[in-house]
């Protein structure tokens, strides 16, 4: 499974991008930069995420850290998937 | 295709409702009442329940759309919403559209509200008919996902961390909490964290229907689990999954005809031998 692509896709489809996300460069920032991504949009990726990739994220796992770029984000799944 | 708007009396106060005709009266097939989603999911749903509506109206069916107790154009705030309350609501629309019509009813519901339709048909003493939208499995996870959204709201500064388990203790001591702007009392949220969506006693069959923008996506894992349970049980059950986003939480509003033309198909193919 390729991640990073399948980050991009939950992105672009929770973010409503339409198409924008596949433009994102790793360290493209995401939380505090893209008006997209309010509260609600936060929680949707969370969700989108873990029913993607068959995870499940505690609550105190989350944390501005893990939205502040496309990098960060991969990086958190990475960790998730233990690989 | 008529459409009427009106207030339904209830206790407490009114309902707002809506109700989509035929355009022939005489040719009603079926009765169907619609359970609707939780806070901002409800709200970024609205557009695909209305063409829904549409849809099943000119298809030949009553279709009757209520806002709940503290929802909407409904009586009181959200506040002072309960689970049970709600229940009562589903039950007000069922009985109200069954005086109108004596054709099978059906409950359609998406998100949350398949646990109330579910728990609703349950209840009932005739058969009904269920179509789920991408249900709710677990009233439990939802909430936690509910009140991560204050979680979130402080991720970019403050105490993030804290926030989950001061809500929790905040709802434990019955006082409510304000998650995204919605006062969530501690009744409702002991009730959604029940409610759970188990094998339907009394229901005829349930078609159940997931959304999913994957070109090669199936039906989650946790709901063909679900699926096979209750057709090990000897429910009748169909799931479905349909290409599109998931417009009950996109940014922007979304729409998915591709659901509208399944749930049609989904309703109006002959129960399965």
């Amino acid at each position: 499974m390729d991640i990073r692509s399948e980050v991009v896709s939950v992105l672009d489809e929770v973010l409503s991008l339409k198409g924008r996300a596949t433009a994102f460069s790793l360290d493209t920032p995401l939380l505090g930069a893209l008006p997209e991504l309010d509260s609600m949009a936060v929680v949707a990726l969370i969700t989108n995420l873990e029913e993607r990739f068959g995870f499940c994220v505690d609550d105190d796992e989350i944390d501005g850290s893990v939205f502040a770029s496309l990098a960060s984000l991969i990086d958190f799944v990475h960790r998730k998937l233990g690989s | 295709m008529a459409l009427e708007a009106f207030f339904l009396p209830a206790t407490p106060g009114q309902r707002f409702a809506l109700l989509h005709w035929p355009e022939r009266a005489c040719e009603v097939g079926g009765a169907v009442v619609y359970v609707p989603p939780f806070a901002e999911e409800l709200n970024k749903s609205r557009r695909m329940a209305a063409l829904q509506a549409r849809a099943m109206a000119a298809a030949g069916y009553a279709v009757l759309q209520i806002d709940l107790l503290g929802c909407g154009d409904s009586s009181n705030d959200l506040v002072d919403a309960s689970w049970e309350a709600w229940l009562a609501d589903v039950q007000l629309a069922c009985t109200w559209l069954q005086q109108r019509t004596g054709a099978p009813l059906w409950l359609w519901g998406h998100r949350t509200g398949c646990l109330l339709a579910n728990e609703a048909a349950n209840r009932m003493q005739c058969v009904v008919d269920q179509l789920f939208w991408q249900p709710v499995l677990s009233g439990k996870q939802y909430l936690q996902q509910f009140l991560r959204l204050r979680l979130a709201a402080e991720l970019a500064g403050g105490d993030g961390r804290r926030v989950m388990e001061l809500l929790r203790q905040q709802l434990r001591q019955g006082q409510p909490v304000e998650v995204a702007g919605y006062m969530l009392s501690s009744g409702l949220a002991g009730g959604l964290e029940k409610a759970e969506l188990l094998l339907p006693h009394r229901s005829g069959r349930v078609e159940w229907i997931e959304v999913s923008n994957r070109p090669d996506a199936g039906l989650s894992a946790a709901a063909v689990a679900r699926l096979t349970q209750w057709q090990a049980a000897g429910q009748e059950v169909r799931g479905t999954v349909v290409g599109g986003p998931a417009f009950w939480q996109t940014s922007e509003i979304t729409e998915c005809n591709a659901l509208v033309q399944a749930s049609l198909l989904a309703m109006q193919r002959a129960p399965a031998p």
